[in-house]
């Protein structure tokens, strides 16, 4: 059968053999080409969380090594829940910052969103001087606004208020929570107006028309029309933008330190100084579980609007 | 003649709807004015920085605000005479490699899940995306014990891995959204010629997506170039990149504005470039394919 024979009809049997064959090693090819990938994806991110997950249930602090590392059960787990206070704190201080910026970012998104589904005269220049935000590097955008905005003395913030006739205000001592909130609602709002744009520009002028026909003003159109149709919009820009904001980091530790006290300690940041400083890799690995648990709470949730998505994209 | 004269209808319909939007009625000027007001605002941190950079110090740190300087290239002399070029050739190696590396391990993946997809694709694809989910806290602690044990603390091979790893998951659902696009006749005639798989991509498939693999490598390109977590925690003088470079600045600078403005414009200015170029493709990343 090396001969090329596709003048012939060959024997019933011999193409189902054919068949077979090709169905076998297209399924084999296929594997082959998606397996590298699977391999090294589990390797570089899986084998660490099981890892995390085993350290979690030991005492190991890297600065002791004659301590070793020992079983000692859930004991870091109680100590993170019950006995550190700032583990708890961590906890409220992420949910409260992560809500705060969500929330921000995605009532500004809508605005812009709005604003920029127009025809209008360099419409194009005013979108991308609106997303270009969003590709700051998260500590730039921290030690310039640390700085050069929100200084007590030099900052520009200071100067616009005291101008207006308010008390100068250090911003980062006095409201830091506030400070990295602006500092992230800045980088974000971007975000949430892409996702919401695309929504807008998928819902057709039929359907605006056909509301204005039947006598909706522009609120009726904007509550009864617009609101609905991007209500799968807004769940995939609220659980993506948690999903990252959650994982903030970068700002914290240019421009406040978690700090002062423990005003802005988020539980990335909490677990980033429980290793870094306290070298404790028991104690920090189980808060690190402790953040899987959670992330993978919202993670779930997405994954759900995803996969249900994913056959047919969201405009199409 | 019909396809003719629908394109006719078309065209003087869309002309009729330009002219109805261009009409300039004084709600929509306010509303424009109003736009790039909010534009500009928006934009304006990004633009002080710039200034900031060819101010003087003294300048740079004036109040009230000074608008008009003369301008110079003293603090960019001085950032290029630090160790800053050094962080920045480590941010470009970093960033092409681990895109280069995710790509060679993610378009395979890509073409497998889009042309030959099994009943186990759904949930291949969801796990890949579940990987790029959770915390990276939750995967440091371990990262910085094997890392230094196995002697890839602060070396570039390490974070190439580490962030090609992070990327990968995105190759995947963005190329398999781009290649689910293709004609898939196109595709079929090629299998039936005989092609095998590297002449199928190189020929066919990777040419005609060519505009998203560029947005997939630009998006890649810029979350490596951004990252920082994992560069604060596993690398320093030999692997260190510019997101911590600049997270050292302060400390170790002081009360440098102009010259912190110069090094953050050089920092920035590239991923801004990039994220404007791969605009279109934008939300499609973003969103995992989801938004098209």
């Amino acid at each position: 059968m090396t001969a090329p024979s596709s003048s012939l009809a060959p024997p019933a049997a011999e193409a189902a053999a054919g068949r077979w064959t090709f169905l076998r090693s297209q399924r084999a090819a296929s594997i082959a080409l998606l397996l590298p990938a699977l391999v090294y994806l589990a390797v570089m991110t899986q084998a660490p969380f099981l890892l995390t997950l085993w350290y979690s249930f030991h005492n190991w602090i890297l600065t002791s090594p004659e301590l070793g590392h020992r079983w000692i059960g859930f004991e870091n787990f109680s100590y993170a829940l019950r006995d550190d206070p700032i583990f708890r704190t961590a906890i409220v201080n992420t949910l409260e910052i992560t809500g705060a910026i969500v929330g921000g970012s995605l009532v500004l998104g809508l605005s812009f969103a709005l604003l920029l589904n127009r025809s209008f005269p360099l419409r194009g220049v005013a979108r991308a001087l609106m997303i270009a935000p969003f590709f700051v590097m998260p500590t730039v955008n921290a030690v310039v606004q640390k700085n050069l905005f929100l200084n007590p003395i030099f900052g520009l913030v200071n100067w616009v208020t005291t101008s207006l006739g308010f008390h100068r205000v250090d911003w980062l001592a006095v409201h830091p929570k506030l400070a990295i909130i602006s500092m992230a609602v800045w980088q974000w709002a971007p975000f949430m107006m892409l996702i919401l744009l695309a929504g807008l520009q998928g819902i057709s002028d039929e359907i605006r028309e056909a509301a204005r026909i039947d006598g909706a003003g522009p609120f009726a159109e904007f509550r009864k029309i617009t609101l609905p149709l991007l209500g799968p919009y807004f769940e995939l820009a609220v659980l993506l933008g948690m999903i990252y904001i959650l994982q903030l980091f970068g700002e914290i530790f240019v421009a406040t330190q978690g700090g002062p006290g423990t005003e802005t300690t988020t539980v990335p940041y909490y677990v980033y100084q429980t290793i870094s400083q306290a070298n404790d890799v028991g104690t920090s690995s189980a808060q690190g579980v402790l953040a899987i648990i959670f992330s993978s709470i919202i993670a779930a949730l997405l994954l759900r609007l995803l996969t249900r998505t994913f056959r047919r994209g969201l405009t199409s | 003649m019909t396809a003719l004269s629908e394109s006719v209808v078309g065209r003087v319909q869309r002309r009729l709807a330009v002219s109805r939007g261009v009409r300039l009625r004084p709600g929509a000027i306010g509303l424009n004015l109003l736009t790039y007001a909010i534009a500009l605002f928006v934009f304006f941190p990004i633009l002080w920085t710039v200034l900031a950079g060819f101010k003087s110090e003294v300048d740079a740190a004036a109040t009230p605000p000074v608008l008009l300087f003369d301008a110079t290239l003293d603090n960019y002399r001085a950032v290029f005479d630090a160790n800053y070029m050094s962080f920045f050739k480590n941010t470009v190696l970093l960033a092409a490699g681990s895109t280069l590396l995710a790509m060679l391990l993610g378009l395979p993946a890509a073409y497998s899940l889009a042309f030959q997809p099994s009943k186990h694709t759904p949930k291949v694809l969801s796990w890949v995306l579940s990987t790029k989910m959770l915390p990276a806290v939750g995967a440091l602690i371990p990262l910085i014990v094997i890392y230094k044990n196995v002697g890839l603390y602060d070396s570039r091979i390490g974070m190439i891995l580490l962030y090609a790893a992070l990327n990968l998951p995105l190759v995947i659902w963005m190329m398999r959204s781009f290649f689910a696009d293709l004609p898939r006749e196109i595709l079929e005639a090629a299998t039936v010629d005989g092609a095998r798989f590297p002449t199928i991509m190189a020929r066919i498939v990777l040419p005609l997506s060519a505009p998203g693999l560029a947005a997939t490598g630009l998006l890649s390109l810029i979350f490596s170039w951004n990252e920082f977590l994992l560069a604060v925690n596993l690398t320093s003088a030999n692997s260190g990149t510019l997101p911590v470079f600049i997270s050292g600045f302060m400390t170790s600078e002081g009360l440098f504005w102009a010259k912190m403005s110069a090094a953050s414009t050089l920092a920035i200015a590239p991923v801004i470039l990039a994220g404007w170029l791969a605009q279109r493709s934008l939300v499609r990343g973003l969103t995992f394919g989801a938004v098209k």
